[in-house]
């Protein structure tokens, strides 16, 4: 295949125009998160830039910019700076096969979902060198984190893409939002949606999930030593990666641009794709305000001991069903009733210490009650009851 | 999981609140009673004149030493028409330094001092933070205004006592001077007799 120059010239002005986009868009999220997360805790968030504090991300990114870029002495330079472009680029080329409507896609890969899964991954290259570049603790604890837990919620991402790659029979995002023109995929695989969203989070490193980037723990993970536009390209990665997740779970499970109008014009079809991945981020932002950052080994055990076992739960009911032919609604039924397992079992072991507690003080209250008590002294009991005493009776 | 959801709505809740943020300098929040701002010098509106004396109490007091004041004789107590035999010429309060105790309140004998709802005095200038008598006078003023509060007349003018008792001395005198100038004229005590009076009056 012979690339022509004019070509060439098309990819770079898409790309240009592509970053562009996304910038827009992480600056947004920025100022969304902000908002939303200041509405959530009673407060108002940025109102003094512009209308709405609507330029205050510009703002920060502006400060960011100019402000002086700093690397520890001991800091292996070349890597130290380098680190960043490793976190972004992935992150920014996963976009390249991401269709935002219809033919509206820097280059149609046929294969994107593969490219996603296997391009999105890189990124934790960039956060371990970023770490051990650092030459800090505090750094190089967090990027050890970041690459166990990325990995670890890399699987059930990766599953739940299989689900949706096996309920629409192609790797093809434009056939995957396609084949959901009458059906979104949430409500055939409610499981793997959940189970998407939940991976997300963590793939993200959004709060529940914040544990490499914990200020309180490693004062920021891998970027501690960051300053300057160094941090603030990982800070756009992080945003990007957040949208991604946003538009992935608008194209893979809310049915795109299609549902639930079934061929809308491009620009409708791209308001409702843009619609749809600003709920799923809001909704990721929600969760922010309301969960605390869990613990490491919580993090491990939820991701290997139950979205791990429930992906491939998800995997396997949805290859029976394609497999035997079974109609949809049996689908349904099986992802719903994995789904109920879970919550099951946890609402049975959520009241477990407390019943284990009923039981130790019913054990005690047997035991004392064995124990005769020793009677009180009768002299005093029958006068307290008789209250005060004629005064002539004490004297 | 019941309590995730229900810590989810929690959340949710808030988002339809309205928030508790008020933007500052366009928008103030209400001023407690019991709010305590900047100490301000009260004025006694029977005699016209600040109540504080400048017997230095409060300067003495002030665990950060933001207070000066001068004491000197009060005019109007020549004239009867202020009890007071002393009152405050200079008084100072460096702001800055004011650390909103209470503490010279407290120990005022006089009751001249309060902590007012002043709290918004930044200034441009850098002496802007030092309160001299008048502003700390019209602070006062305007934080009676504010409280409704109002000076009482002393039950005891100890200007008009002394000046009653000043009178019958010196009529005392003058009448000992008259009977030695006239040795054997008539009655000598009624002088002192009616300044009595007087006195028993005020």
């Amino acid at each position: 295949m012979s690339v022509t120059l004019s070509d060439a010239l098309e990819l770079v002005v898409r790309l240009f125009l592509l970053f562009n986009v996304l910038a827009v868009l992480a600056l947004s999220l920025v100022w969304l998160e902000r908002k939303e997360l200041g509405r959530l805790q009673g407060r108002v968030g940025p109102t003094r830039v512009g209308p709405f504090g609507l330029l205050q991300p510009l703002a920060d990114g502006l400060k960011l910019l100019m402000k002086e870029d700093i690397a520890p002495g001991s800091s292996v330079r070349l890597i130290f700076f380098v680190a960043p472009l490793l976190v972004f680029v992935p992150a920014f080329v996963v976009w390249v096969t991401i269709p935002f409507a219809g033919d509206l896609v820097v280059r149609n890969l046929e294969l994107g979902l593969f490219f996603f899964v296997s391009v999105s991954v890189l990124s934790i290259v960039g956060l371990v060198l970023a770490g051990w570049s650092s030459n800090s603790k505090y750094a190089i604890l967090g990027s050890f984190r970041s690459a166990a837990q990325l990995v670890s919620y890399e699987i059930p991402i990766i599953m739940t893409i299989l689900v949706v790659a096996i309920l629409a029979g192609s790797l093809d995002f434009v056939a995957v939002v396609d084949a959901q023109a009458s059906v979104p995929y949430v409500a055939i695989v409610p499981l793997a949606f959940v189970i998407f969203l939940i991976a997300g989070l963590a793939e993200v490193g959004r709060t529940p999930f914040d544990i490499y980037l914990a200020e309180s723990e490693v004062v920021g993970g891998p970027f501690v030593e960051y300053s300057g536009a160094h941090w603030a390209i990982f800070f756009l990665a992080e945003y990007v990666n957040t949208f991604l997740v946003g538009v992935l779970g608008a194209l893979l499970f809310l049915g795109g641009w299609r549902w639930p109008f079934d061929d809308p014009p491009q620009l409708a079809a791209l308001a409702l794709l843009l619609g749809k991945s600003y709920l799923i981020v809001v909704v990721i932002f929600w969760v922010r305000a309301t969960y605390p950052r869990m613990r490491i080994d919580q993090l491990m055990s939820f991701g290997w001991k139950w979205l791990i076992p429930l992906s491939f739960a998800a995997v396997v009911t949805t290859a029976v069903q394609m497999f035997y032919g079974w109609p949809q609604w049996t689908l349904t039924l099986m992802s719903l009733g994995i789904l109920a397992v879970p919550i099951y079992l946890q609402l049975r072991l959520q009241g477990k210490p407390a019943r284990a507690l009923a039981r130790h003080y019913a054990e005690i209250a047997v035991l004392v009650e064995a124990k005769p008590r020793p009677e009180p002294e009768p002299e005093e009991e029958p006068e307290a009851a008789t209250g005060p005493a004629p005064e002539g009776a004490s004297a | 999981m019941i309590a995730g959801v229900k810590g989810l709505a929690t959340t949710l809740r808030w988002l339809l609140r309205k928030p508790v943020t008020a933007h500052y300098p366009e928008q103030h929040l209400p001023i407690q009673e019991r709010y305590m701002g900047f100490p301000a010098l009260l004025t006694d509106d029977t005699a016209d004149e600040p109540f504080c004396t400048g017997c230095m109490v409060c300067v003495r007091e002030c665990p950060t030493q933001c207070m000066t004041a001068v004491m000197h004789d009060n005019p109007k107590f020549v004239d009867g028409s202020s009890h007071r035999r002393k009152i405050i010429e200079t008084f100072e309060i460096n702001l800055n330094r004011c650390i909103l105790c209470g503490i010279c309140v407290d120990v005022c004998a006089f009751d001249a001092i309060e902590m007012s709802y002043e709290h918004e005095l930044a200034s441009y200038a850098r002496t802007g933070a030092r309160a001299d008598l008048d502003l700390l006078l019209s602070q006062g003023r305007k934080y009676m205004t504010q409280t409704g509060w109002q000076a009482e007349a002393p039950d005891r003018n100890v200007a008009e006592i002394a000046l009653a008792k000043k009178a019958a001395a010196d009529a005392a005198k003058a009448a000992a001077a008259a009977a030695s100038a006239a040795e054997k004229s008539n009655e000598p005590a009624s002088a002192p007799e009616s300044a009595k009076e007087e006195e028993e009056n005020a």
